[in-house]
């Protein structure tokens, strides 16, 4: 049980890429506190999940976007557990447009939740892992930010940011025996990817030299060993898991 | 703690012995920091991260939080000043 007692937090966690993530962790012993914002119904089942395997749990229904509703989030974590070990920034949201069609809203929203969420979850939590000289963020960022893709001027810039806040943070935490990193998903079946038409998930395929789509659990080896010992001296650093894709 | 809030000498005293114990500054006595040294670039030599520590050991000592960084700034000026904050801010 390598993360025994360590207490997690996963923003995103109830479906997808987080509740495989919030359900590696807590198969490995960790207390797992599992963050989303409205879908109740997939929240409660991936508590149910959760609170089978984990010593303890949380669930924290949060817009990681709105600033109150993060800091009322942490401290309630932070009152029960008194501090936390490793978060993992993994909500995110698409609003996928042609630049030329895309509004202001879709713009604000898709930066909101993703980049600002990793910020506002971030800045939260610093304070108790610089108090006890150890933590762990792994912030999820995505292949678009690296190689853009059409449509998603905003999700790239969204996740492209998180890689460059990623980078800045390791440098100011460092010291603080705190790493930060980011885990770079290549195109797994998700809920969010389960949408594509057929044509498309064909030319998706056709790029990935491995030949088929990631599986939640391809990405969670990943975040994990991010989280561990195993990599206290890595930081700063963008792990990316997707099949050759590149 | 609030014995030694109201009291200037103590607090200063326990602020001394905190950014020692906090910084890990082994080379340093708190009689070879004066009240009124400057606690960043010259005099005591802080740097911008040092000052992360001692926002997080002042919330945790004295359950007053700096959020601002230029409330931060002044505060942090030196000893003294760092005192006179807490004074002013502690139990609000």
């Amino acid at each position: 049980m390598e993360f025994k007692d360590k207490r997690v937090i996963v923003t995103g966690a109830t479906k997808g890429l987080g509740k495989a993530m919030a359900l590696a962790f807590a198969r490995e012993g960790a207390w797992v506190a599992i963050n989303y914002s409205s879908d109740d119904k997939s929240a409660l089942e991936t508590e149910s999940e959760i609170k089978n395997i984990a010593p303890e749990s949380l669930l924290l229904k949060a817009d990681v976007s709105s600033r109150t509703d993060v800091e009322k989030m942490i401290s309630g974590v932070l009152e029960q557990w008194e501090y936390v070990d490793i978060l993992v920034n993994n909500a995110g949201i698409i609003r996928d447009k042609l630049l030329m069609f895309l509004n202001e809203k879709d713009w604000d929203r898709v930066i909101d939740v993703n980049l600002k969420g990793t910020y506002l979850c971030s800045k939260s939590i610093i304070k108790t892992m610089i108090g006890r000289k150890s933590g762990r963020i792994i912030n999820i960022t995505s292949p678009s930010a690296l190689t853009g893709r059409t449509c998603q001027t905003n999700y790239s810039a969204s996740k492209g940011g998180i890689i460059s806040f990623t980078k800045s943070l390791s440098r100011e935490m460092a010291r603080f025996g705190i790493t930060v990193n980011a885990v770079c998903p290549g195109i797994i079946s998700t809920p969010m990817t389960e949408d594509l038409d057929e044509k498309t998930k064909k030319e998706f395929l056709n790029m990935i030299p491995m030949g088929r789509f990631g599986d939640p659990e391809d990405i969670t080896g990943a975040v994990l060993f991010l989280a561990s010992e195993k990599s206290q001296y890595i930081t700063g650093h963008v792990l990316v898991v997707d099949g050759g894709l590149g | 703690m609030k014995e030694i809030v109201n009291n200037s000498e103590a607090l200063i005293e326990f602020l001394k012995k905190m950014i020692i114990d906090t910084l890990k500054l082994e080379d340093i006595t708190v009689e070879e920091i004066g009240d009124d040294t400057p606690l960043f670039r010259e005099g005591l030599g802080l740097d911008s991260l040092d000052a992360l520590e001692l926002v997080v050991a002042i919330e945790k000592n004295f359950n007053v939080i700096i959020e601002d960084e230029n409330v931060g700034k002044k505060a942090f000026e030196s000893i003294s000043t760092l005192a006179q904050f807490i004074q002013e801010e502690y139990g609000e």
